[in-house]
């Protein structure tokens, strides 16, 4: 089922498409150095770049797969926006962003050379260059197949007009843009699920009935579930399912955020405490380019600060208006499978909204799309022109050369993607799973040299650049000896009982970095005071360092 | 069954003995540890440079909100 979408609802989408291009040319005219349009400037208020950061984390295809993955696991997948962001988001803003900050630094890679090493900051530049570049093209695609499947958008189209758009206001004002675009992204983001959740429960009749809804719908899935299995596979649930299965109240775990060890779902809660909380979101909020990229242009240390302070808060709400959907068309149409459930959110869409609110929630999942793909696009080449051009080909470039390359990349970039997305269309799907699970290859190794560079400096270059390395290899390394194919080549088991067990490569990959390191560093000789004045504890502003 | 996957078994059996509400409190754990982390940052690291600062202005406040919501939450769900 498709959202049915009117002449009202058109106007709603090309109004909003029409505004974002409208702040973003605006905002483009304003810049006039590569220092604009790389870092705004060093002039962004914390308001803009707080909202940024939530608008740039969740993603189109975020909005309706959360949506789906909560009608299939339930709430637990709100652990990705709550103990998956607030803490790691709260510990950045207060210790690592005002270091980088203070550094003035354009990109992470050049922070790692100045701590460590010129070829760290290559190795891990290339590492984040080509996932960014990767992630392009999936984005794209994987939003014109939302798009077919909720408004039956031709998606070759919708992936060169979405490019398009995104790549005009990008080439014109760079993160600027990017930002204050953001901003009504995620307003209308925001409006547009919130509307969805108010009018739902309303529907419901209220909080209260609607959980007891839930309850009943998940039992009844049970029920039908349970009726449809062969007898032999009856035997094979485990103790938990079975003990679930035969409690005598209708409460379903549908509700629970703590899930068993052994949980079917995404997040079960080891994997969510150790991987998500304390691995994968640090890495994340401290560590992706696209992310911390805003904060370093903001325009005081304290509005770094703040920025992270009040995305924090944001994200609080987050879960409310993108995963309890998916449980309200749990209870209003409980005869979707597993399979299915990625239609849950369009299909509650097309049944509660009327003409002209359906463009808003379009609008609202564009806006999404946008928020992420312009982000990705800008920091992509801030890594190129920065870590690659600036770096090995002109380190002398002006302002106004830098300025102009940079547009330049952004149109490569745009190029990119769009080619990328097509080719993706016609690799096998096992491919296209890899492109999908790279960030977990490289966000713990990351998180890794950052905290033992900042946090210690004892810890030399060559430790952090064997545990960079290192990382990598054990997460790709756990991935493969989790892939069936792999399995039975080696005739063993997949590594990990999950099916999602990207959490799990990270928590590996993390902890073989810092081993790596220390024990490297240990043997080996302690950087210089120049390198070791980038750790937090010696960290001397450049004016004190000065002979 | 190889070294790896010997780890990794011994790992899920060790973590299928912590009971659930354990594994709660270590959650809300880590949100009231970071609680009282904000709470003793120093005043100069969380208000703006160079002027006395509103209320408002403390991002303690701010960020100790934040977690009170995420305590709320953990509780009951």
């Amino acid at each position: 089922m498709s959202i049915h979408l009117g002449p009202v609802d058109y106007l709603v989408i090309v109004s909003y498409l029409c505004a974002t291009m409208v702040i973003g040319l605006w905002v483009g005219s304003y810049v006039r150095s590569g220092s604009d349009f790389f870092l705004a400037g060093r002039s962004l208020p914390w308001w803009a770049i707080g909202m940024s950061l939530v608008a740039t984390d969740i993603g189109g295809t975020d909005l309706v797969g959360v949506g789906g993955d909560t009608y299939r696991y339930g709430l637990v997948m709100g652990n990705f926006e709550w103990i998956g962001c607030v803490p790691a988001m709260l510990v950045a803003g207060f210790v690592f962003i005002p270091h980088l900050w203070r550094c003035q630094v354009t990109t992470i890679p050049e922070y790692l050379e100045r701590r460590f090493s010129s070829s760290l900051r290559t190795v891990v530049a290339a590492c984040w260059l080509l996932l960014m570049a990767c992630n392009l093209g999936v984005m794209l695609l994987a939003s014109a197949k939302f798009m077919h499947t909720l408004a039956q958008w031709d998606m070759s189209v919708s992936i060169v007009v979405t490019a398009l758009l995104v790549g005009i206001y990008t080439w014109s004002g760079g993160l600027r843009a990017v930002v204050f675009t953001d901003v009504l992204q995620g307003v209308v983001m925001i409006a547009g699920c919130l509307m969805v959740l108010i009018l739902g429960i309303y529907e419901m009749g209220g909080f209260e009935p609607f959980v007891d809804k839930v309850h009943d719908a998940v039992h009844a899935r049970r029920q039908r579930e349970k009726e449809a299995r062969p007898l032999e596979e009856l035997a094979e649930i485990g103790d938990i399912e079975r003990s679930r299965e035969r409690r005598s109240d209708r409460k379903s775990n549908h509700f629970s955020l703590v899930q068993p060890v052994d949980s079917p779902s995404p997040g079960p809660w080891p994997a969510i405490l150790f991987g998500l909380a304390l691995v994968v979101s640090p890495g994340y909020w401290i560590g992706n380019q696209s992310i911390v990229q805003r904060s370093l242009g903001a325009k005081s240390e304290y509005e770094a600060k703040a920025s992270y302070v009040y995305g924090a808060l944001l994200k609080t709400l987050i879960p409310f208006m993108v995963a309890i959907p998916g449980l309200i068309a749990l209870v209003k149409f409980p005869e979707l499978g597993h399979g299915e459930a990625d239609r849950a959110l369009p299909m509650l869409v097309g049944y509660l909204l009327g003409e002209g609110w359906r463009g808003l929630f379009v609008a609202a999942f564009l806006a999404a799309l946008m928020s992420s793909v312009d982000s990705y696009l800008n920091s992509a080449t801030t890594i190129y022109v920065n870590d690659f051009y600036r770096k090995f080909y002109r380190p002398h470039a002006d302002e106004g050369l830098l300025l102009a390359i940079g547009r330049w990349t952004t149109i490569g970039f745009v190029l990119w993607a769009v080619y990328f997305a097509f080719q993706l269309m016609v690799i096998p799907a096992g491919l296209y799973t890899i492109f999908q699970t790279m960030m977990s290859f490289i966000v713990g190794p990351t998180l890794g040299v950052i905290l033992l560079g900042m946090l210690s400096s004892r810890n030399n270059a060559e430790g952090a650049l064997i545990g960079f390395i290192g990382g990598v290899l054990t997460s790709i390394g756990l991935f493969l000896l989790n892939q069936d194919f792999v399995a039975d080549w080696l005739n063993i088991e997949p590594l990990f009982r999950i099916g999602q067990a990207y959490l799990y490569y990270s928590i590996w990959a993390f902890i073989s970095t810092i081993l790596l390191a220390w024990l490297f560093s240990y043997f080996g000789k302690p950087d210089a005071p120049e390198k070791r004045r980038y750790s937090i504890s010696e960290w001397k502003p450049f004016e004190e360092a000065a002979p | 069954m190889t070294f790896l996957h010997w780890i990794g078994e011994t790992i899920r059996e060790q973590l299928l003995h912590v009971p659930m509400w354990v594994a709660r409190w270590l959650f809300i754990g880590l949100l009231l540890v970071l609680m009282g982390w904000v709470v003793q940052l120093p005043v100069a690291a969380v208000t703006p440079p160079g002027r006395r600062s509103q209320w408002y202005e403390d991002l303690r406040i701010w960020a100790w909100l934040a977690l009170m919501f995420q305590i709320v939450i953990y509780s009951v769900f």
